[in-house]
């Protein structure tokens, strides 16, 4: 705390002396799952090397993240850059609130750096690029292997294999009468997506924006339900379990197998130790489909001085950095270099994240999206998940958020 | 003291009509700047389309939204849930509270350790109180599941709040937790302005203490309690913050309230117009309430 | 309320064992949370929380690296301020309802509830904007005035019933002996219901600590309640489990321990004999 007050006065003085001497300041939103404050050693390590540019970077809370993005953009007190991602993007370029990197991005001698493809995958709308990875994740099927050894199962690679597996892995292990252990942990609050999208997603000629309403599709979410309600495979808490439930009851043996990533994984090992591993989600349909998490820094139109704005995202994407950067975070870097020097979790881990990204996708670049995420998917798996309403009709209403 | 009483007649009558207006200007100017404008504005875009990433775009569409509000089945079972919501919690609330503030009351030896100790579930912010009710609910490792497996009471663990069933009722209780201790506090305060000697009379007279609670108690501080129902009435119908955490409004609508609805449809969905349209709705509908239980109550403004 | 002193058994079973009850009912999740944030973090979901290996860790994270007293001091500021400025504002105002009967005072009443009834989240748009015009964002001005129009027409309400528990006549007994009115109020008025100024402080402090939206949107890096620094312990990825149990624990103390120490003047008497000249 010290440090961070030092930092403060620091800025403070900066600022000031700034003001008299044509100094630039950036302001940087960002939301870091670390509470120690790992930002300030990146901050200092800048602005030692860019000593006319002072950061001041502010730690928002998750939960309200892109509540105030969107309020200070309208109400003009936007900062100079932050973290964004790629459900946003569409929404942040309508309201012309992000400046395009193009040009910068040619003049970088670090955008070689960067995992092949990851520019890419993060191009506005409009063809522009407005968005730098600054670190992703994808996600695979966590497991417990003493489960599977004890059972005598191997790991799923299909979709009916899914089902077999979690059928003979949710069992009564005390003699009690009651399940104790359930296949696997099923996200349906908010956030879930992923999990149903893995299982409907993967399917020939099935994606968000056509097929939904096949029967391919149809099946997919059929698919998801029936292992709630017929097979009983996912907790009763199913249709209300955040990311918190689903990594609380695997970490507590509540629960054999479950979908997240590596931002998870050494939670994950400090409770079960050698009792987790991970490997790339089951084929279903034909194909398989797994969420690619991107994390992308941006420069708001509305910086003060955009250059010092640019010279600190791209300093936080660079070699060495980046790794400081992702220790905080507990994600994966995007520069190459940084990646093939990587220790910061299990090799199993970061193999079953490789082994995934031929086939991680993000969800559709249209401003249907953030609806998607935020309400129309959770409110319709709930229903259907509670027998409410019918797989077909969830599936007919997604379609429809993406048609308009 | 003296010259106040030779100002002359008319300058003081002047005064003494100017005086309650002027005794409450601060609180109106500060009020209305910082609010009732601001409700206007908003007001003001109901009447139109406008959603947040599309700033330009702010199209006049009349009564649009609050046609599509009153054709919209989430508002219809969002005003149910408000309904139901607020029937259940504020009695529950009330009641513990004036049981509680009954016995703070009373003389005994740890009175002002109970006292201070009541207060913390009104101290705590909405979202820890959330977070841990969620944990405290939550179907595979929460105590309340398991409290009741060891009594005996339920045979298999029952997922609170994954379940449309029991969601409401266990936010319901969530909050009757957190909102007891305003009216206990409200009506101990209330409860000291009943003189004392009131009982001593009743006590010579032979009232049981039903009686005198019945006769003195309640007239003394019916005063307070209604103003407290009214006011905790309107704080609760408003308040969404616990259930936004708890359950996000689900599963699927089950723990949706109006101010919720209007949330979301403002924040999250960036639909302003639509949202606003709503919490227009709302606000005249407890305001019809409101008046209705000022008359009933005859707590009118005397 | 019963009047002769029952026997101490009595009073154990009609008294201290109700009493007893509804704290065991308040207190089970405060205690369930400080279990919770002395719990080794590492087996909290295996072995639940528990009092073996108990560790003060997340405290001193708390106060180290999260930087709670400075979110302390800030929240304490703004609910500080909050109680001046709401207060001062409501208590000649509820004066002025309870004493007074004038034109448009119905309509007066009810604006001050209207207030009150519109879902304030959809307020903050214009306010943030009113605030970075006025140059007051991010300071504690700008929260106090924000928090203040919230508790201003509850503290209006709750004082205006409890003045109304003061007859008139005292008023009027004082005036007759050469008071203003304003030192009616502030002499005769006033000091009998200081129970009711005290509750409807604790009030205002406590709806000013736990506010939130406003503190995230009209706050930032120079002031931010414990309300916001709490939220940030929940990550995308990751609860902090054992800091936010920590930090919510701590968050109650401050209102508390205030209210210990107002909470002989709750209970002053109005049987001392109002005003004897």
């Amino acid at each position: 705390m010290k440090f961070k007050t030092l930092t403060g006065i620091a800025s403070t003085l900066a600022l000031c002396a700034g003001m008299a001497s044509a100094d630039s300041t950036v302001r940087f939103w960002y939301h870091f799952d670390n509470a120690d404050n790992p930002m300030d050693a990146l901050v200092a390590a800048f602005e030692e090397a860019n000593p006319d540019i002072t950061v001041e970077a502010e730690n928002i809370p998750w939960n309200s993240y892109y509540d105030q993005l969107y309020t200070a953009v309208i109400g003009g007190n936007a900062p100079d850059a932050a973290m964004v991602k790629m459900f946003a993007q569409p929404r942040l370029v309508e309201m012309g609130a992000l400046a395009p990197i193009d040009d910068w991005l040619a003049d970088w001698d670090g955008a070689d750096g960067l995992q092949d493809n990851l520019i890419e995958l993060t191009k506005g709308p409009d063809g522009q690029q407005y968005y730098l990875p600054v670190q992703y994740v994808v996600l695979y099927l966590y497991y417990r292997p003493d489960m599977f050894e004890e059972l005598g199962l191997s790991v799923p690679t299909t979709c009916d294999e899914f089902r077999e597996t979690a059928k003979a892995l949710t069992r009564d292990t005390d003699g009690d009468g009651q399940t104790d252990v359930y296949g696997f942990g099923f996200r349906g609050a908010k956030g879930g997506h992923d999990h149903w999208a893995t299982f409907t997603l993967g399917a020939e000629g099935v994606s968000l924006t056509e097929g939904l309403t096949s029967e391919a599709g149809v099946a997919g979410t059929q698919f998801v339900a029936d292992l709630f309600q017929q097979d009983g495979v996912f907790p009763p808490s199913a249709p209300n379990d955040g990311f918190q439930e689903i990594i609380g009851a695997f970490k507590a043996g509540k629960t054999a197998m479950t979908i997240h990533h590596i931002g998870s994984a050494n939670g994950m090992v400090e409770a079960l130790g050698d009792n987790v591993s991970a490997a790339p989600v089951p084929e279903c349909g034909g194909g398989r489909w797994t969420a690619f998490g991107d994390e992308s820094t941006a420069v708001l139109s509305s910086a003060e001085d955009p250059e010092a704005a640019w010279k600190w995202i791209t300093f936080l994407s660079t070699e060495g950095n980046n790794t400081m950067f992702n220790e905080a975070t507990g994600q994966l870097p995007v520069v190459k270099a940084d990646s093939e020097s990587w220790t910061l979790h299990p090799q199993r881990f970061v193999q079953a994240t490789v082994d995934s990204l031929p086939f991680a996708e993000m969800l559709p670049n249209s401003s249907a999206t953030a609806d998607f995420v935020n309400t129309a998917w959770p409110t319709n798996m709930q229903r259907v998940l509670t027998g409410d309403i019918e797989p077909a009709e969830m599936n007919a209403k997604i379609e429809e958020l993406f048609a308009e | 003291m003296t010259h106040v009483s030779e100002t002359p007649k008319h300058r003081a009558s002047l005064g003494r009509q100017v005086l309650p207006y002027a005794m409450l200007t601060p609180a109106v100017l500060v009020t209305l700047a910082i609010v009732f404008f601001p409700m206007l504005q908003t007001a003001w875009m109901s009447l139109h389309e406008y959603v947040l990433f599309r700033p330009n775009d702010f199209t006049w569409v009349g009564l649009d939204n609050f046609k599509a509000a009153l054709n919209d089945e989430v508002f219809w079972i969002s005003l149910k849930h408000t309904i139901i919501w607020m029937c259940t919690t504020i009695p529950a609330q009330l009641l513990l509270g004036l049981v509680t503030a009954l016995l703070l009351n009373q003389e005994f030896p740890w009175r002002p350790v109970a006292r201070a100790l009541i207060i913390i579930p009104w101290a705590l912010p909405s979202v820890v109180i959330a977070l841990m009710w969620v944990w405290i609910y939550d179907s595979n490792y929460g105590i309340a599941n398991e409290f009741l497996l060891r009594m005996g009471l339920i045979q298999q663990a029952i997922p609170w709040l994954a379940d449309p069933d029991t969601a409401l009722a266990s936010i319901i209780l969530t909050l009757t937790w957190q909102g007891f201790p305003f009216f206990a506090v409200m009506i101990l305060a209330g409860l000291q302005s009943i003189p004392q000697s009131y009982y001593e009379a009743a006590s010579i007279d032979g009232a049981s203490a039903w009686r005198q609670f019945w006769h003195i108690t309640l007239p003394g501080i019916s005063g307070v309690m209604m103003t407290a129902v009214l006011l905790r009435m309107i704080w609760v119908a408003n308040s969404f913050d616990v259930i936004f955490v708890m359950t996000g409004g689900g599963p699927g609508y089950a723990t949706h309230t109006l101010p919720l609805y209007a949330f979301i449809k403002a924040r999250t969905n960036l639909d302003f117009g639509y949202g606003s349209a709503i919490a227009v709705l709302f606000t005249l509908l407890l305001m019809v309430v409101v008046v209705f239980y000022l008359k009933r109550t005859g707590k009118a403004v005397s | 309320m019963a009047l002769h002193k029952p026997s101490t058994t009595k009073r154990i079973l009609t008294v201290d064992l109700p009493m007893l009850a509804i704290l065991v009912f308040t207190l089970g999740p405060y205690l369930w949370m400080f279990i919770t944030s002395i719990s080794d973090e590492s087996t909290l979901f295996t072995e639940g929380p528990s009092l073996l290996n108990a560790t003060i860790e997340n405290y001193t994270r708390l106060f180290r690296t999260v930087g709670f007293a400075e979110n302390l001091l800030d929240s304490f500021i703004v609910a500080g301020g909050t109680v001046i400025v709401g207060l001062s504002l409501s208590v000649t105002a509820a004066y002025s309802f309870s004493r007074f009967n004038f034109r448009g005072k119905r309509i007066l009443m009810l604006q001050f509830l209207l207030i009150n009834m519109f879902p304030l989240v959809l307020l903050i748009l214009p306010l943030f904007v009113l605030m970075r015009v006025l140059g007051l964002l991010d300071t504690h001005i700008a929260l106090i005035i924000a928090n203040s129009t919230v508790a201003i027409p509850f503290s209006i309400w709750m004082m205006v019933s409890y003045m109304n528990g003061i007859p008139r006549s005292l008023d009027e007994a004082a005036m007759t002996d050469g008071c203003t009115r304003m030192q009616a109020l502030r002499r005769v008025v006033l000091p009998l219901c200081l129970p009711g100024i005290i509750a409807t402080g604790i009030y205002i402090f406590i709806t000013s600590w736990n506010e939130y939206l406003y503190a995230l949107t009209l706050g930032g890096r120079n002031v931010r309640t414990i309300t916001v620094a709490v939220q940030t312990l929940i990550g995308e990825y990751e609860v902090q489990w054992g800091l936010l149990t920590a930090g919510g624990i701590v968050g109650a103390l401050p209102a508390t321990v205030l209210f210990l120490l107002v909470q002989k003047r709750l209970i002053s008497g109005l049987t001392q004999g109002a005003v004897k000249g």
